[in-house]
């Protein structure tokens, strides 16, 4: 019980010492706005390496997603936390990106690379799992990934990722359900092959 | 997670999956290059050192000309106010926090402004005074608050920028208690001249 104090405790002043920098930065601290991006920078890009599978792209989309981010600050209300509302931003980018480039789906090579160096320690077996799944979703075509990456991944619920997405909650369903069979399609001829 | 029609061993995998994946190379210095200016943002890092000493400086010549001119508009207006005499307060009470590392020249400034600013709420109604009091206080809790954290680490460059914020604000309230005396001799002018019309 005391454990679960302190963690409530230190989720309570992580959330505060939060609010304080976001309001610094709303006033225009780039100082502020460093911390907050130094916080939050490994979840966004992360976010948008899957929803892209491309890394130069989610780079461009992390960037893009903090800009905008900067210049929305003043009109940031506080109704939901700032790691939500700039996710939120960085579908966006991730999605005006994609219209721009009429979006080519595959998997490409230096995601795996990318992934490479991200995943933490561990097993050689479970890293290999990891990369696998990470390819694998790469390889999904675009609607199915990115609500998948959303809903399956980054725990979004069906409601918030069609709102994310722009698509109906019904579609946002059928895409989450096509991802996970091809997934499991993919995973178990990986596992076939080996 | 959205589990619904779960496919449990898929959904074990992506659980499993990291949320955060760090970008190869830092991102923010491309980030920071295309930040526009907002009141207040930030200078960079390269020259905030001067620049906290120099912003500091145009503050407190902002307040003093501020209080100048106001002082010789009520002069030249020879106005008759209703005085409420106020209690007598320590200058410290209506002046900026400790100043962190600014200077003889500033603080000998600060004891000016704070005398000044005291003179001036001398002619205010007492309620105005409590709350003009209490403002200055917060204020000033919150520098001390900062110059603390700053003793402790010293060049942090965000509790500079929050101190700084902390002087403007006050310099805010300065100049609403200016513009709030010298409006109301304005119009106890106006009023003695529609009487003798």
């Amino acid at each position: 019980l005391e454990e679960q104090d302190v963690s409530e405790f230190e989720r309570a002043k992580r959330a505060a010492d939060e609010r304080r920098l976001v309001e610094s930065a709303a006033k225009g601290s780039a100082a502020a706005f460093e911390r907050l991006y130094r916080l939050h920078a490994g979840k966004v890009h992360g976010l948008c390496l899957r929803m892209t599978g491309q890394r130069e792209t989610a780079e461009d989309c992390t960037q893009e997603a903090f800009v905008q981010a900067w210049r929305s600050l003043p009109r940031f209300e506080g109704r939901a936390s700032f790691g939500t509302w700039i996710h939120r931003i960085a579908v966006n980018a991730v999605l005006a990106q994609a219209r721009r480039r009429q979006e080519h789906i595959g998997v490409r090579a230096s995601i795996e690379d990318e992934l490479a160096d991200s995943l933490p320690d561990g097993s050689v077996g479970d890293t290999g799992a990891g990369m696998d799944l990470e390819a694998a979703i790469a390889g999904l075509p675009a609607g199915a990934r990115h609500v998948l990456v959303l809903a399956g991944v980054y725990g979004y619920s069906h409601q918030e990722t069609a709102d994310m997405l722009g698509v109906a909650v019904g579609t946002c369903k059928a895409q989450l359900h096509r991802a996970r069979q091809l997934l499991d399609q993919r995973m178990r001829q990986q596992e076939r092959d080996r | 997670m959205t589990h619904d029609e779960s496919n449990p061993r898929i959904d074990a995998m992506l659980s499993a999956l990291p949320r955060e994946l760090e970008p190869q190379r830092d991102l923010w210095p491309a980030i920071e290059a295309r930040l526009e200016s907002r009141p207040g943002r930030g200078r960079p890092a390269r020259a905030r050192a001067w620049a906290w000493q120099a912003a500091a400086a145009v503050i407190l010549v902002a307040a003093s000309s501020l209080i100048t001119a106001s002082l010789l508009r009520r002069e030249n207006a020879q106005t008759a106010q209703v005085v409420t005499p106020a209690p007598a307060m320590p200058v410290s009470q209506a002046a900026f926090g400790q100043p962190n590392g600014l200077g003889e020249g500033y603080e000998s400034a600060r004891q000016e402004l704070a005398a000044d600013l005291e003179r001036r709420m001398s002619s205010m109604p007492a309620s105005a005074r409590q709350k003009l009091l209490a403002n200055l206080a917060e204020m000033r809790r919150a520098a001390d608050e900062i110059n603390a954290a700053l003793a402790r680490q010293p060049g942090d460059s965000l509790l500079e920028e929050l101190l700084l914020n902390t002087y403007q604000d006050e310099l805010g309230v300065i100049a609403s208690v200016n513009q709030l005396t010298t409006a109301g001799a304005t119009s106890v002018t106006a009023q003695q001249e529609n009487i003798r019309l």
